[in-house]
């Protein structure tokens, strides 16, 4: 009965073995919820609305990585975290369902953010340790009458190393969540600073307050 | 029995042998510390670089070990200092420099806030533990019985290789650095089963270095 349980935990204890060494590729389905701190930095004395269109607001990255598996990240939260950082970086914010729906409302300007490119990449396919996430934004800047006042590109990056996790398979969807958490606070960072650093925001500024 | 003990007493052994890990501390100092009752420091990793990034438990075991003990700093955390100057020290946006510290600390909502956070000192730390040299060989197999087993011994050489540089944001000077290296050898012998002998270095890395922080700040 003795050997009968001594060899029933050798085989446990190998098949653990074999699984932490192996692995096995996996699916994973990771919702990104994330808030930023209040940021520390100086108000732009405009009012703006924000328009997001259903691709943004909706936000879902789906890819089959084939023999990684499948993975879809829901990065839905994007919008809370957006919506943060633009009440720190301006006097007043509006969110507007229609990009021509500023008018009447007051607003200075209106602020379209979109998602151009997403990117994601697990250590299984790079060789490194790290799980990647990339998301490139794009915001447009636009008058109340709707003239396209300026659009510019935002990148932003978040990466998790997989030692912090232990080497199991089945923690390859926090580090992945963790990655995204921290390419959404990147992105929010990149906005905060990239706004006031375009020549043709900053002359468009000068002369509103001209005015 | 006698048998028995006497293999014990060999692994034992052996554990005592290969856990050895040899540490090496050094020190520059460039200008006098002390640390206010009310003031503190924080210890950050660099974030920015895509690979040999500091790991995270490194810097939790640093602060942890500088923050504890009769001589213990105050010692803030990291993730708490960069969401109180949020979006100041992100891996994108720290300052590298202390002529970019400068800058960001000129503005007066950071001043502001250092201030009341009371940090005094910013030790950035870099470095990694990287395993080397792994020799050996490991097979495992079902025998007659079905009884799994393994034979052969597997070691590898571990190197932490870590070093912290302390910025004064008061001052807005850089007061030194101090370095921690340490290495050791790990082995897996394996007779049916495998019996892992680790070296830890990168525990004994931390110790080293926090030990060495609180000295340096404090005198």
């Amino acid at each position: 009965m003795e050997r009968r349980l001594a060899n029933l935990l050798l085989v446990l204890v190998c098949a653990i073995n074999v699984y932490w060494i192996v692995g096995c590729s996996s699916d994973a389905s990771v919702t990104i919820t994330t808030t930023i701190p209040n940021p520390l930095i100086e108000r732009v004395p405009i009012d703006v609305a924000v328009y997001y269109d259903d691709a943004m607001s909706q936000y879902i990255h789906s890819e089959d990585l084939g023999r990684y598996g499948k993975h879809t990240i829901d990065l839905r939260s994007q919008i809370s975290v957006l919506n943060r950082i633009f009440d720190a970086m301006f006097k007043s914010v509006t969110t507007i369902q229609s990009l021509d729906g500023a008018q009447g409302r007051g607003a200075d300007a209106v602020l379209a953010p979109s998602i151009e490119k997403f990117q994601f990449a697990i250590p299984e396919q790079t060789r490194k340790d790290y799980y990647e996430v990339w998301i490139q934004y794009r915001f447009e800047l636009y008058g109340v009458d709707g003239s396209l006042i300026h659009s510019w590109p935002v990148t932003a990056y978040g990466k998790a190393n997989r030692l912090n996790y232990g080497g199991m398979q089945s923690e390859k969807s926090p580090a992945l969540r963790e990655a995204a958490r921290w390419a959404l606070r990147d992105a929010a960072a990149s906005v905060s600073f990239s706004f006031v650093r375009q020549d043709v925001v900053r002359e468009w500024l000068q002369q509103r307050v001209a005015s | 029995m006698g048998t028995h003990r006497h293999v014990a007493f060999v692994l034992i052994a052996m554990h005592w042998v290969t856990g050895c890990v040899n540490t090496t501390i050094q020190e520059v100092r460039e200008a006098n510390t002390s640390l206010g009752s009310t003031e503190s420091i924080v210890i950050l990793s660099r974030k920015h670089k895509t690979s040999g990034e500091t790991e995270n438990d490194f810097v939790s075991c640093v602060s942890g070990k500088t923050g504890s003990g009769e001589d213990g700093l105050s010692v803030m955390s990291e993730r708490d200092f960069m969401d109180e100057l949020f979006p100041w020290f992100e891996p994108r946006t720290a300052p590298l420099n202390m002529k970019d510290l400068t800058d960001v600390i000129s503005r007066p909502l950071i001043s502001e806030k250092i201030r009341a956070i009371g940090v005094r000192y910013l030790v950035w730390v870099e470095g990694t533990t990287q395993r080397s040299e792994e020799s050996g060989a490991l097979q495992c197999t079902v025998v007659s019985g079905g009884i799994p087993a393994c034979f052969g011994f597997l070691s590898w050489e571990s190197g932490s290789d870590y070093e912290a540089s302390v910025w004064d944001i008061n001052r807005g000077i850089n007061v030194g650095k101090v370095s921690s290296e340490a290495s050791g050898t790990s082995i897996v012998p394996a007779i049916i089963v495998p019996i892992p002998f680790i070296a830890r270095v990168q525990n004994q890395a931390c110790i080293s270095l926090a030990e060495q922080l609180k000295t340096f700040i404090r005198t």
